[in-house]
């Protein structure tokens, strides 16, 4: 994994690493304090001078992290670094601390040697410092994952979306040209009335990839009109929502291919009325929705690029929590979409 | 006569508008305006009703009505590509507001609103039943029965105890001989039972959904809102 490490944690919450290195520190500095053993003022030092280096220490690691040095180099540089701190504290230590007689007892092994008291804490804050580091580059990098996927999975419902209105765009021109060449001016200016609303109706709104139930029903029934003003009366639309359903959430043009697949395959074919239903209702914490349409002859039909758009969307939207089965029922072909069900809350308010 | 201007910048867009008023057999132009200038000189001693496009080079229709003194202006019907202009067509009184492409039908029935503004409403006493011919044979349907009624091409469907009745008549025409008290156009496609609402829901277009005692759901059109939630206030 390629980690981005500009995106280091600011250098206060790093030095908080040291923390549990001090509180270690003020244990083992504890049975001096309460013997008053000569000791005492050693281990406040020792103490204090960790606090003093970790400030230096710290600055060097985020330097090398942001520099991009790896395990090894961090290690060579961190580990002589922390060392010499500890020397010039043995200096320091028995330059003002020590007693003339022990002062006089000590020699070049106490400086070099007796370093017990800060290079082991100095070099494991480096490494608590580090695993800091770490984590946050990892948590940063989690994140641009999460991000990347939310944005191709927006860019693939926005093509799928695209995907439904140009071929629906140029059938309606062509049936306007058929009509004006037909010599039916005021059909011709009907439908394109119509598919002005439904252009205004799909332009104008800029939603999410969902919208409520209410929306969908609007945004379908300007599609209607324009089916309507081609099919006449041949084409009969009813629409049933059950107690509640207008509040719920659907994807966006949920169903419109739907609707144009049950027309064109079921309702234009045939010489006598046919009817398109639609219906929502509310089962648990499940929205179902069905369009059924007559046809012509109960046979299994196709799918289409309709069908195929709304299962890509459908899996993008709710993974695994969403049903879509189609076939014939009761002489009738059927497409039912079961999915989530996510009201969105809506104010007493809104009509008053 | 309702004496009529046409303004609009596109020669086009005010034939267009032309060709529509032919059908109006109480209606006759006076003049024609290319911008808002021309709109500004209009005065309603002269103009009864200006049909005016919203968005115009130089001074648009919005500001030419605006710059006629208010006691002096001639009745308004705005035409517009964009909805965005409702607000500020509201404070200037305009009697409606048609969207382009225009509809035939909405247009003739900013007409209608245009002649009971002006006193000369056309309206047929109510009906209490509709003849339905199917064949040779004659049906009736009392308005009493009937739940809504939905545009269907050139006709209108009755529903009425669960059934579907086609009327050779448009909506225009229909809801003129319905009781304006209990029956409502709500959308340019559809006239309901006021009784029969159950729910409204309101989209943010300013545009609602409908819902019908029997879970039949429907569009109304934000033109015929106002008028429909006084109704359902005063029925509550």
């Amino acid at each position: 994994m390629n980690i981005d490490r500009n995106l280091a944690p600011p250098p206060l919450l790093t030095l908080l690493a040291g923390l549990p290195i001090l509180g270690c520190m003020v244990v083992m500095g504890l049975p001096a304090a309460l013997v008053d053993s000569p000791f005492l003022s050693f281990r406040v030092f020792y103490t204090l001078a960790y606090l003093f280096w970790i400030i230096p220490l710290g600055a060097i690691h985020r330097w090398l992290w942001r520099r991009g040095a790896n395990g090894w180099v961090t290690a060579a540089v961190l580990l002589p670094a922390s060392y010499a701190m500890s020397v010039i504290n043995a200096v320091i230590a028995l330059e003002w601390l020590a007693s003339p007689e022990s002062r006089a007892r000590a020699d070049w092994t106490f400086v070099f040697g007796g370093l017990d008291g800060c290079w082991l804490a100095l070099i494991a804050f480096s490494g608590l410092q580090g695993l800091v580091l770490h984590r946050a580059a990892l948590r940063a990098e989690g994140e641009r994952l999460r991000a990347a996927a939310a944005a191709a999975r927006d860019a693939e419902l926005r093509a799928l979306r695209y995907q439904l209105q140009p071929h629906f765009l140029f059938n309606t021109l062509n049936a306007i040209s058929a009509l004006v060449n037909d010599e039916r001016p005021r059909d011709a200016t009907r439908m394109i009335a119509r598919l002005g609303d439904f252009l205004r109706a799909t332009l104008e709104d800029a939603p999410g990839h969902e919208h409520t139930v209410a929306d969908e029903i609007a945004l379908t029934a300007a599609y209607l009109d324009i089916e309507k003003a081609r099919l006449g009366e041949r084409l009969r639309v009813e629409t049933y929502t059950a107690p509640g359903t207008l509040d719920a959430r659907v994807p966006y043009l949920l169903l419109q291919p739907l609707v144009e697949n049950a027309i064109r395959h079921g309702i234009a074919p045939r010489t006598v009325p046919g009817t398109v239903a639609i219906r929502f209702e509310h089962a648990g914490s499940e929205l179902k929705v069905s369009v059924t349409n007559d046809v012509v002859e109960v046979t299994e039909g196709a799918g289409g690029v309709g069908l195929a758009n709304i299962r890509a969307r459908l899996e993008a939207l709710y993974p695994d929590r969403h049903q879509l089965v189609t076939g014939i029922e009761d002489g009738r072909w059927t497409v039912r979409i079961t999915m989530p069900w996510a009201p969105v809350e809506t104010s007493i308010e809104a009509i008053a | 006569m309702i004496r009529v201007a046409v303004v609009d910048d596109e020669p086009l867009a005010r034939s267009g508008v032309l060709a529509r008023l032919r059908a109006e057999d109480d209606v006759t132009v006076v003049t024609e305006c290319v911008d808002g200038h021309g709109m500004a000189a209009l005065r309603k001693d002269r103009i009864d009703l200006a049909i005016l496009d919203v968005q115009m080079p130089g001074m648009d229709g919005l500001e030419g009505l605006a710059a006629i003194p208010r006691d002096e202006r001639p009745l308004a019907v705005l035409l517009t590509a964009h909805d965005s202009f409702a607000v500020r067509a509201f404070e200037l009184e305009a009697v409606d507001y048609l969207l382009k492409p225009l509809d035939d039908e909405r247009f003739a029935e900013a007409i209608e609103r245009v002649r009971r503004k002006l006193g000369r409403d056309r309206r047929a006493p109510a009906v209490d039943r509709f003849g339905i011919r199917v064949g040779s044979r004659l049906s009736f349907v009392d308005v009493a029965d009937v739940t809504w009624i939905e545009a269907d091409g050139d006709y209108a469907a009755l529903h009425a105890n669960g059934q579907r009745h086609l009327l050779r008549e448009s909506l225009h025409e229909l809801s003129r001989k319905l009781d304006a008290s209990r029956f409502l156009r709500v959308h340019r496609s559809a006239i309901v039972r006021v009784d029969q609402v159950v729910e409204l829901s309101p989209r943010p277009n300013r545009d609602a959904v409908l819902r019908l005692r029997d879970g039949t759901t429907l569009r109304a059109s934000r033109t015929y809102i106002d008028a429909l939630l006084a109704a359902l206030h005063r029925g509550s």
